[in-house]
């Protein structure tokens, strides 16, 4: 089963299995994500419990590479920040959301060398040299991609809150698999959460764009 | 596109075609804009430290080593922030009214003391960088005293248990007054006289998170006397007066920008402790201040709706005939009374005999409050199978006993139009009732057993004030000014077409201008499934007075505009106005390992004329998915001996996930009344209301047993079957 904890610049070389519903299901994304993280968000999400905090408020910092949706980046950044707040906060690419930060609702996913990740449940430092795709990059020379235009023809987005989300694990989906079913969207896409309930016109929104011919 | 089916209305020009949102693109690219993507210059992040413990009194706050932390640059507490939370705590819990919240017996601050459940807010902190602000909240030194904690309502009202106010555990109502909500209609008592059998069955429903995917957040920031909030609100014209209210300004002085907001669903009307903690911060610190709750901050420190204890007695005679109905019933409000408490559903009978009293109670969970039909769901679940329990032992179709007992128009309660028989037989007939139903009960062989419910809603569609301005300039172009936030249903769209329609032009000469107390006008809230028919009609009015005017001046040329606006007061002339639905859905329950799989789930809904039918579809859809959820999975549940909550977050409260999801159908069946805008109802609330009676009510078909206690879990299905 894949690790989704460390993907590095070096796994290039796994593919997803969406036919099997046990290779994305959100428990082992949480049994595979780094238990430190979710350990610490979990001790310190009411404040309390937290007995080894420091008298200095600053953090490590290490220097790293990205490229992001095509263009190169050389950052600083903190040991702490995770991909998601370098994304969102150093980089401002604000499409990628947070609904839990913590490996439950697949709100931050983005494309890391080509495989969906919980960007919220990855370190920076571990993204070094890698090559990132979030949801600002999917449209070329402001061309929707067949997937966007599925969304906007479907109603894919109620609130659009777990949209970015849904459409980074379709990406991946369509271009393993172009013409998927229902059921392999269903099982793709079962790590994105969607409280708005709208997963009947996500799927469809992810069949018709399969129909039209892949999402790249 | 999959499409909704719909009979009964024809498309106009604009409204009733299949229509994709008009900011469709902003949602698909990452542009929308959310309240955490702002960034203003010099922001500070701020958090908040929270209660541990379920219900203790603080002897000592020490902020100094926090304080001293470098990057950290304001922290407040309940010593130095005394800012009373008025929508966080009013005695009836009914919202919108100033004098209700004068006259409220139990005050909620931004900071309480003592702290009344686990998550209840302590301090905040605003510093540099939001990992700095955490770690100073664990620099904070809280000293508690704990206090005896009660968790259950029933539990709550019993002697001797410990009280969480002065007056005790039972909520006041608005006047103040320490007595529980009665609705007492005809004698009931002579009612159960007649009647030839009584059916008494204790019902329970558990606390169901919102869960909106964006977690809560509110970014304030001052200028001079003017606080700008950007925060996601389902009511900026009610947030900006209840903000302006608590924090001693008048409503100019508020700004609330609210424009893309993940879900809600309910826990975002009028002004939240986290607007209040942030400007008071933001005040401080001389800077603007982004504050973030955690998701597990938003599942403890915001609501749900309210668990509830309902005990019912019924008396029917042998011909079918419900001859009385009373409840008595508990709904757990949490430390705060945030809202009713209420509990719908009884009164869908015509049976003249009815006694309802409900109990909002204290306890020391998390606070409960409005979700997507507030009152609704946990009481037609409870009604609804106490209905089909009777029904079935008594060897009645529920479809028919329902038929024979439904409340319909009289002369003395005539409605605008009535739609409740049609939406149930066509349902009925599409789903192939009487085929899918099993007329004895788990009456499949093997452990694998399939069965069929029913459950159906009339709710509220009455009409009421709100606001909208529309423009138009010398190359007929149209501006719509309306203070809605578009929270996920499609109001901006929605309130174009209309526009679009009135104005008699195509939606693309329509610019939405939304989700700015400063450019809008006042707008009811996203709540109550008002938007649509409420600030809907006030932009019929409002086009219709821009196009009085230019019949009169003709249209603007140079740099001129023309401005319609209209605020009306609109009434159903004394008619009853609701929206009808009927839900049949067909399970297959495991019974070796107690899974239930939703196999079939056919809706039908009379929302009136249906203005954009793809979004309306999928308000049906996402409600009904959302009212599985309640049926079968989410609760928050608690250690009673410690009065720690268990389960929150998604993956606890095993929301469900894309593999989960049957396919919804949804029928609309279209009327115009005549009244709201060309006929338009209501619909964002309907689909759930039903949909955990329905699942309920197919599972004890399926089984045999009448599992009476939600959500249905897979531990309750394996102990009825044991
Ligand atoms: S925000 Fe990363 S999984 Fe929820
Ligand atoms: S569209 Fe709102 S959470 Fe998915």
């Amino acid at each position: 089963m894949r690790d989704k904890s460390k993907p590095g610049p070096s796994e290039t070389d796994s593919s997803v299995n969406y036919l099997d519903p046990k290779a994305q299901s959100r428990r082992d994304f949480l049994e595979g994500t780094g238990a430190a993280v979710v350990a610490t968000a979990a001790a310190s999400s009411l404040g309390v419990g937290v007995a080894s905090a420091q008298e200095s408020s600053r953090s490590a910092r290490s220097a790293i590479s990205l490229t992001v949706n095509g263009v190169d980046h050389s950052l600083e950044v903190d040991d702490r920040w995770t991909l998601v707040e370098v994304l969102r906060d150093q980089l401002d690419l604000t499409g990628t959301k947070i609904g839990c930060n913590r490996s439950e609702c697949g709100a931050c996913t983005v494309l890391m060398n080509g495989q969906p990740v919980y960007s919220c449940s990855q370190l920076a430092v571990w993204a070094d040299g890698a090559d990132v795709r979030t949801v600002e990059g999917l449209a070329l020379n402001g061309q929707l991609s067949p997937l966007q235009q599925a969304f906007v023809d479907n109603n894919g987005p109620q609130c659009g809150f777990c949209t970015p989300g849904q459409l980074m694990t379709a990406t991946a989906l369509l271009q393993d698999n172009p013409s998927p079913t229902a059921a392999e969207v269903q099982s793709a896409l079962v790590g994105n959460l969607c409280r708005c309930s709208n997963y009947n016109a996500i799927v469809e929104a992810v069949v018709a764009a399969g129909d039209q011919g892949g999402a790249a | 596109m999959s499409q909704a089916n719909r009979r009964g209305l024809d498309p106009l020009s604009v409204i009733g075609n299949d229509t994709p949102r008009v900011d469709a693109i902003e949602r698909v690219t990452g542009q929308a804009k959310f309240t955490r993507d702002w960034k203003l210059p010099g922001m500070l992040f701020a958090r908040v430290l929270r209660s541990p413990h379920p219900h203790a009194r603080i002897v000592s706050v020490d902020t100094s080593a926090a304080a001293a932390l470098p990057g950290v640059v304001s922290i407040i507490t309940h010593e130095d922030a005394q800012v009373v939370w008025g929508a966080g705590s009013i005695n009836g819990g009914r919202q919108y009214n100033d004098p209700t919240k004068d006259a409220t017996l139990h005050r909620r601050y931004i900071f309480n003391n003592p702290v009344r459940f686990v998550g209840d807010s302590v301090a905040a902190v605003a510093a540099t960088d939001r990992h700095i602000a955490e770690q100073a909240l664990a620099l904070i030194e809280v000293e508690y005293e704990q206090l005896p904690f009660v968790l259950e309502p029933e539990e709550a009202l019993a002697d001797g248990a410990p009280q969480i106010w002065p007056e005790g555990n039972l909520a006041p109502d608005f006047r103040g007054n320490l007595e529980p909500m009665v609705s007492d209609q005809g004698d009931v008592e002579a009612g159960f006289d007649e009647a030839d059998q009584i059916f008494e069955t204790r019902y329970e429903t558990g606390f169901i998170h919102n869960a909106q995917m964006e977690p809560r957040c509110s970014l304030a920031s001052w200028e001079g006397d003017k606080l700008t909030l950007y925060t996601p609100s389902q009511g900026i014209s009610n947030c900006r007066h209840d903000t302006a209210r608590d924090l001693g300004l008048m409503d100019h002085q508020v700004r609330i920008v609210a424009q893309y907001m993940g879900g809600g669903f309910g826990n975002k009307n009028q002004n939240q402790d986290a607007d209040l903690i942030a400007a008071t911060l933001s005040r401080r610190a001389g800077a603007p201040v982004m504050l973030e709750y955690s998701r597990r901050e938003d599942w403890l420190g915001v609501h749900g709706r309210w668990p509830t204890v309902q005990y019912y007695k019924v008396g029917v005679r042998d011909d079918g005939e419900i001859t009385a109905i009373q409840m008595r019933a508990y709904s757990g409000m949490g430390p705060y009374r945030k809202n009713s408490g209420g509990i719908s559903g009884m009164d869908y009978y015509r049976c003249p005999n009815r006694l309802r009293e409900i109990h909002p109670v204290y306890t020391n969970r998390t606070t409960s409050g409005n979700f997507r039909a507030p009152s609704e769901p946990h009481g037609v679940y409870g009604v609804e199978n106490m209905m089909d329990d009777i029904a079935y032992r008594m060897g009645i179709d529920p479809v028919e006993f329902t038929l024979q007992n439904v409340r319909r128009p009289t002369d003395d309660r005539p409605y605008t139009n009535y739609s409740l028989d049609e939406v149930i037989e066509e349902g009925a007939q599409q789903f192939n009732w009487s085929a899918r139903r099993r007329s004895t009960p788990g009456s499949d062989e093997g452990p694998i057993k399939r069965g069929a419910g029913f459950s159906f809603m009339m709710f509220r569609a009455g009409l009421g004030t709100s606001s909208a301005i529309v423009r138009v300039d010398a190359n007929e172009q149209y501006t719509l000014y309306v203070g809605v936030t578009d929270i996920g249903p499609g109001a901006k769209t929605t309130m174009g077409m209309i526009a679009a329609e009135a104005l008699g032009v195509p939606l693309s000469q329509v610019d939405v201008v939304w989700g700015d107390t400063d450019r809008c006008p006042y707008s009811v809230g996203e709540s109550g499934s008002r938007t649509t028919i409420m600030t809907g009609y006030a932009v019929v009015q409002a086009a219709e007075d821009l196009k009085e005017q230019i019949a009169s001046r003709g249209m603007p040329s140079g740099a001129g505009v023309l401005i319609g606006s209209a605020t009306p007061v609109p009434s159903t002339d004394g008619k009853v106005r609701q929206c009808f639905g009927a839900h049949f859905v067909e399970v297959e329950v495991d019974t070796r390992i107690g899974t239930t799989r939703i196999l079939k789930y056919t809706t039908v809904h009379e929302s009136g004329r249906i203005i954009n039918p793809t979004t309306a579809r999928d308000q049906i859809r996402g409600a009904v998915i959302q009212g599985i959820g309640q049926a079968l999975h989410e609760n928050l549940l608690y250690d009673p001996r410690s009065g720690q909550p268990l389960t929150p977050g998604y993956y606890r409260a095993r929301h469900l996930t894309h593999m989960d999801i049957p396919e919804i159908e949804v029928t609309f069946i279209e009327v115009d009344d005549g009244y709201g805008p060309f006929g338009a109802k209501t619909a964002g609330e309907s689909g759930i209301i039903l949909a955990p009676a329905a699942v309920a009510n197919a599972i004890a078909n399926a089984t045999g047993r009448r599992m009476t206690s939600l959500p249905i879990t897979r531990d309750k299905i394996l102990g009825a079957m044991a």
